[in-house]
């Protein structure tokens, strides 16, 4: 396509003039560690699981936003604050210039919940397996409309499963579950999504479960249903190739806090924080390496610590190859490096400068050792 | 390490039956079917292939290929319904196809094993990582409590998990920890072949490319052969000599995993690199495979991928195209390449 031709910033299909349609800020999400009782009469502290741990993000009407992490990096509960299923437990949650965080309660949330939509990972397990198409996709009609007559729910539930691509849709509203492979139930979960006509659908991890070439059918339709209905797509995977293929910009997530976003070119192709290159240089690629290829690979060491002790200082320097003394102590900030990215690493903080990062990665041999937690 | 080495260095005496100088594992014409309800399901169909000592092969395909089925009836794991109908699996040119359960019993974890994609599931929750290793050394090999004991705290060395995680639970690791521990657990009769079902694919990126390299470190300094199940066609890039691609049930093309992957023949195989997602190639230029695999208790007359194929000719219809081979090693079933271009021969290996 010509588009990815041109150079970052922005791609042209999230045109920078839209507005904003979702801001969160300073979002923190903290899991109280419950104790037992002894801990708790003797006054001992629990501590928290610092799920999300204060990230700030923006989305425009009609963008895609992928939100890439591993597994315990925050990007489900994120997901989740945005839908309303989990409370925030500090910042701010703005949709459509109105702030919701404080807006709770089935009743209260009815109008919000009928604009943001959310997409699940398992068409297996999302489906209720005694109930037809029909009957799934017309359920968030009958709880949020209910001004509505049967008829025009009828149509608009075909409507939705004619735009997610399940042809002749009267048929397919008559099936149950168990007849449809697993790229046609993931489009009934789409179909059921759409029927509210949503701004926003948050979709968490849609296509993992999918074979290749399902999941690219989907992504398609995921694109051309916001060229014909103008969604707006917070996505959540924790494949960044996916993101690559389907979003305008890309946030990556480690640990609860925003390592880098930016346009997906530039956070693909010019990566300024030292995970997201670690991310980049492993993302699987069905290009055989050669032994030039293999050398730049960064395999980090140990695995994400758990939420429930996060790091002193960038969270992120316990595995990090590049670590000084300041990331021992202190955080840093998301800085920007130009062309509408950002990167939270002291050293991207002196501006847009190429750092010689993979350098210092062959300088140790391709491999990365640091004392990550085991 | 040479062929010789590798099999002058086994722990363990070759099998009483080998034949001498025969190939690992040679299986032909191999088909297996599933008896269900109403009718029986050819899960696999004529499949061949061969595996070198010391080599990774990859079996790649959607599901529903009968890539898993093809590697369980390697060691006639396969559900109750599921019988091998044909062809041979030789080990070593021993047929394992013929052979009882007992005698079976033999090769099973000694000179083949599996490592299975859901480590959580495969482990026993309530015993110990440690003992869980030690135990196919035990009852496998007959060893001494002390010394399966000993040998299960090297292997979890090997395998880069800390001595004292032994006596963790499977709850108590992460998951690449559990990943690892069946390996150990794979590798711990010293087999000829291990199988990876899926071995990364619940795995995160960072975790699978440990768990990727830590496989490609043993088959180096154990002389290993791999065969490794999946649908991911990076990981089988990144690991893997050799590729074997399956679509409903047949073999669409199998070669040199550097050949097939950058000279992709079969339109199945260019259709499924076109449609993965690569961040190393353009966005947005992902290609979709219309329609949906073939039904396989009443497949499609002639080649299985022609009511999908966009190059579909007449013939394909009709008759199923045979393997054709070429110089580079590759062989394809596609009428695309007529057996007038097939090259006498071997494989070279």
């Amino acid at each position: 396509m010509t588009e990815d031709a041109a150079v970052p910033p922005a791609p042209p299909e999230s045109a920078p003039e839209q507005p904003e349609i979702l801001r969160l800020e300073g979002l923190q999400v903290h899991f109280p560690i419950r104790g037992g009782l002894i801990d708790t009469l003797a006054g001992r502290a629990k501590g928290a699981v610092r799920a999300v741990d204060g990230i700030d993000l923006s989305i425009r009407r009609g963008e895609i936003l992928a939100l890439v992490g591993e597994s315990g990096s925050g990007k489900t509960t994120t997901g989740r604050v945005v839908v309303k299923l989990t409370k925030q437990t500090g910042g701010r949650v703005i949709f459509d210039g109105q702030d919701v965080s404080g807006m709770w309660g089935g009743k209260a949330l009815r109008p919000y919940r009928k604009r943001v939509q959310l997409i699940f990972q398992d068409p297996y397990e999302t489906l209720n397996p005694k109930h037809t198409i029909g009957d799934f996709v017309e359920e968030p009609l009958l709880v949020g409309g209910r001004d509505l007559s049967r008829e025009e729910r009828q149509r608009r539930v075909l409507d939705a499963l004619d735009a997610a691509g399940l042809r002749p849709a009267a048929d397919y509203a008559a099936r149950y579950p168990h007849e449809l492979s697993g790229g046609q139930r993931q489009r009934v979960v789409i179909a059921g999504a759409l029927v509210m006509d949503p701004d926003l659908v948050v979709a968490d991890e849609p296509v993992s479960m999918l074979d290749v070439s399902i999941r690219t059918e989907l992504l398609r339709l995921m694109l051309d249903l916001r060229k014909e209905r103008g969604l707006t797509y917070l996505f959540i995977t924790h494949d960044l190739a996916i993101a690559w293929v389907i979003a305008d910009r890309i946030a990556v997530m480690y640990l609860g806090r925003i390592m880098e976003i930016g346009p997906a070119e530039r956070v693909i192709r010019h990566p300024r924080n030292p995970y997201t290159q670690a991310l980049v240089s492993v993302s699987p690629s069905p290009d055989p390496p050669d032994e030039e290829g293999a050398a730049k690979r960064t395999i980090l060491v140990g695995e994400t610590p758990d939420a429930a002790h996060v790091p002193p200082g960038c969270r992120f320097h316990p595995r990090c190859p590049l670590a000084f003394d300041r990331c021992r102590t202190e955080e840093p900030p998301l800085f920007d490096v130009g062309g509408g990215q950002q990167a939270a690493c002291w050293l991207a903080k002196d501006g847009p400068l190429d750092l010689p990062i993979i350098d210092a990665v062959e300088a140790v041999g391709g491999v990365v050792h640091a004392s990550g937690e085991i | 390490m040479s062929e010789l080495d590798i099999r002058s260095n086994r722990k363990w005496p070759m099998p009483k039956q080998a034949v001498p100088g025969a190939p690992l594992l040679e299986v032909e014409d191999l088909s297996v079917r599933f008896a269900m309800r109403n009718g029986s399901v050819k899960a696999v169909d004529g499949v061949s292939f061969r595996l070198n000592d010391g080599e990774a092969l990859g079996i790649a395909g959607e599901s529903g290929c009968g890539k898993t089925t093809t590697a369980l009836s390697l060691v006639r794991l396969l559900p109750a319904n599921g019988r091998i109908r044909s062809g041979s699996v030789k080990l070593f040119g021993i047929d394992l196809v013929p052979k009882t359960e007992k005698q079976l019993a033999r090769y099973r974890w000694r000179e083949i094993s599996m490592v299975f994609q859901g480590a959580m599931n495969a482990l026993n929750p309530v015993q110990r990582v440690g003992d869980q290793i030690a135990e196919p050394i035990e009852v496998r090999l007959g060893a001494s409590r002390a010394a399966s004991q000993k040998r299960a705290a090297e292997l979890l060395d090997l395998v880069g998990i800390p001595k004292q995680r032994a006596m963790a639970y499977p709850h108590q690791l992460s998951g690449g920890m559990r990943q690892r521990a069946m390996i150990a657990m794979a590798l711990a009769c010293d087999p000829a072949i291990v199988i990876g079902d899926e071995p990364t694919t619940a795995l995160d990126v960072m975790v699978q490319a440990q768990i990727l390299q830590l496989l490609e470190q043993l088959r180096r300094d154990l002389g290993l052969s791999l065969i490794l199940i999946t649908h991911d066609l990076s990981v089988i890039a990144e690991t893997c000599d050799r590729v074997m691609v399956m679509y409903a049930g047949r073999v669409a093309e199998e070669g040199p995993a550097r050949r097939v992957f950058t000279a992709p023949r079969h339109p199945y195989t260019r259709k499924l690199l076109l449609a993965f997602p690569n961040i190393h190639a353009d966005r947005r230029t992902l290609d979709v495979i219309p329609g949906q695999p073939p039904d396989l208790r009443n497949p499609p007359p002639g080649c299985r991928f022609a009511p999908r194929c966009a190059e579909a000719m007449d013939v394909c219809r009709e008759v199923v195209p045979p393997e054709v081979r070429f110089a580079d090693g590759v062989r394809v079933a596609c009428h695309l390449f007529p057996v007038s271009d097939a090259v006498a021969g071997e494989v070279p290996a």
